[in-house]
């Protein structure tokens, strides 16, 4: 018994040992892994280029692995002595490799085995089907009163003509029946049906005149607000800085787009599908941004100014069709709402993160103005704790019958937000 | 009877033409287009063509030059003068013996440069200044700088201005996003969230009691 043990624990130790070391060599292959991401990965990727070359298959291009560990100690150096390194500056300029003095000789080994280790996941394979098409249930019920409708008429010639053999049959007799369609009975019930029906699409016609509900033009570049502020999680005031500060919600001028697609040439996120069904080629989309900021993606620069008009040649800015237009005789001011009513963008835009094209969410009429100012309530001031906003301290009436419980909350409708002249004037 | 049959056969003809408009497409008609439309200049309406132009080279011609920019060499009401230095090497070496015109910050002036931060820099640059934001992690945009490492903890106010204001590598410029003093509120704000320079950490006595 005691020689079988002692052959367990020395067969135990030999495979502690060897899984130690298999261990050991998994630890050093992440170590690459862990070096790379943390020190290169913002400007390289193994396979492909990126702000820096593919560093895959390095030992093909550069002079020596001696080479390697000098131009990363220090690349600007290189670029001046060594001739290699100015080429790859020429072709990569103006971006130089930033210094790293820090990474050992072991270290850069461990990454440069991970690159050439390197294999892409496999691509993921799309979500299958879409989300199943909303249904509408008009179009049933619809048919099924045009169903009872018919159901109803067919028994009440039935009921008729039942009526006219038990006529017959006790001898009494009637006048011919008159045909439905002379019916004044039928007739009036369906001028009535006419006329509400008539009357109520033209009145909703003529209400709807000038509103411009679920608006949705063309616009010159396909850009999706669902890519923008939903997918990469951009502030609307990055764009739409106007909205805190003025009158406005600016659009963007092309520089404010150029501040990521200098870096962002291609789109390569989920496919964007049009109503239609036919794909957006986002790519060809960037570059017609390029085009209207006069930006040449391969040189990386703008389009020299030869024509002293103060832009790149062949720069233009870009017409993009405003959306939400209100009439002149309304005054509409963003900061007043953004700013000082602390209202989401989505509020009146409704959800845009989620719009690949925007269209007018809401419908921009007076009375869907007054309902927000009434239910909405003002960050009033309270005397106490010296919370909200100062300006409402002078509200004096407010302030007693606050204090006195009379009321609640403050309105913007309490503070003159529906008075005529607050936006007609 | 017939008048009836006449009035309603009119009134399902005019809604339907009514709603028949009905074109996503299009924005639609007005009931009263000069109120609807001002006479004066709005912004983002559509100049007469005929009466104005943006070109540089019409100007004194018999058209209004108009381009939307300021008056060259005025300042707003209240804002800080401009600066000078030019968007070259020259400029960028200089940068950094110009110093922060603002002194101290307010607690409420530092959360609006900490909001400001967070909607024009954090989308790339993390919330953190760890250059690790959406747009960096999901790896769209690369060399992304961490500004918490030593060498931006070093660089002078100035030098991070002039980076903000005409933009460094791929970064581009935030001059027409944040105004001048906005960005030397962000300036400041970015100093709170790097660590203190290693010299001034004061040395930690862990080796003096492993010793004893």
């Amino acid at each position: 018994m005691s020689r079988y043990k002692k052959f367990i624990d020395k067969s135990l130790v030999a495979l502690l040992f060897f899984l130690t070391l298999s261990l050991n060599n998994q630890a050093l292959a992440a170590d690459g892994e862990a070096l790379f991401k943390a020190n290169c990965a913002n400007c390289h990727k193994p396979d492909v280029d990126y702000t820096g070359p593919a560093l895959k298959g390095w030992s093909k291009r550069v002079p020596s692995q001696e080479w390697v560990y000098k131009w990363v100690a220090n690349p600007a150096q290189m670029i001046a002595s060594d001739a290699y390194a100015k080429s790859l500056f020429e072709k990569w300029k103006p971006t130089v490799m930033t210094a790293f003095s820090n990474l050992k000789k072991e270290d850069i080994d461990a990454i440069l085995k991970y690159v050439d280790d390197y294999t892409p996941p496999a691509p993921a394979t799309a979500a299958a089907g879409g989300a199943a098409p909303e249904s509408d249930n008009s179009l049933m019920f619809g048919i099924l009163t045009l169903v009872l409708a018919v159901v109803a008429f067919i028994l009440l010639q039935v009921n008729s003509n039942l009526r006219k053999l038990s006529d017959e049959k006790e001898g009494i007799h009637r006048g011919e029946p008159v045909p439905f369609y002379r019916n004044k009975t039928y007739l009036m019930a369906a001028v009535l049906v006419l006329f509400a029906f008539g009357g109520y699409k033209t009145i909703s016609g003529a209400i709807g005149l000038g509103r411009m509900k679920n608006y949705q033009p063309v616009q010159p570049i396909y850009y999706s607000h669902k890519v923008h502020a939903g997918v990469n999680q951009i502030s609307c005031l990055y764009c739409h800085g106007g909205a805190q500060d003025s009158k406005h919600a600016n659009i963007p001028s092309v520089n404010v787009c150029m501040n990521c697609h200098k870096g962002i040439k291609e789109y390569k996120g989920d496919a964007i599908v049009r109503e239609d069904g036919t794909q957006v080629d986002g790519t060809a989309e960037i570059k017609k941004l390029y085009s209207y900021a006069g930006w040449n993606p391969d040189t990386k620069s703008y389009n020299p100014d030869n024509n002293m008009d103060g832009v790149p040649d062949g720069a233009q800015p870009i017409p993009w069709v405003k959306i939400h237009n209100l009439p002149d005789h309304v005054y509409f001011n963003h900061s007043q709402h953004v700013k000082v009513g602390k209202q989401q963008c989505q509020t009146c835009h409704g959800n845009i993160q989620e719009m690949p094209e925007v269209y007018q969410f809401a419908e921009l009429s007076m009375g869907w103005c007054i309902n927000c100012h009434r239910e909405s309530k003002v960050d009033f001031y309270n005397k106490e704790s010296g919370e909200g906003n100062k300006f409402y301290s002078i509200y004096e009436k407010f302030h007693t019958d606050l204090k006195n419980h009379k009321m609640d909350s403050v309105t913007v409708e309490k503070i003159g937000g529906t008075e005529c002249q607050k936006c007609h004037y | 009877m017939k008048k009836i049959t006449t009035i309603s056969v009119l009134a399902l003809m005019a809604g339907i033409i009514l709603v028949s408009c009905d074109n996503k497409r299009q924005p639609g008609k007005i009931y009263m287009p000069d109120m609807a439309y001002s006479r004066a200049y709005e912004t983002y309406a559509e100049r007469d063509s005929n009466v104005f132009t943006a070109n540089p080279a019409l100007r004194g011609s018999s058209k209004i030059f108009y381009n939307n920019t300021p008056v060259a060499g005025t300042i707003k009401r209240g804002e800080l003068f401009p600066y000078t230095l030019t968007d070259d090497s020259v400029g960028y070496a200089k940068s950094a013996s110009v110093p922060n015109p603002i002194a101290s910050m307010t607690d409420a002036e530092m959360s609006e440069a900490g909001r400001l931060f967070n909607i024009n820099c954090a989308i790339c640059h993390g919330e953190k200044a760890q250059g690790n934001g959406p747009i960096s992690t999901s790896g769209k945009i690369g060399g992304i700088a961490n500004l918490t490492l030593d060498n931006y903890v070093k660089m002078a106010d100035g030098t991070m201005f002039h980076s903000i204001t005409y933009g460094k590598n791929l970064m581009g410029s935030y001059a027409s996003q944040l105004d001048r003093k906005q960005r030397w509120m962000i300036v400041k704000y970015i100093r709170t969230l790097q660590p203190k320079a290693a010299a001034a950490v004061p040395a930690t006595d862990n080796t003096q009691k492993a010793t004893k």
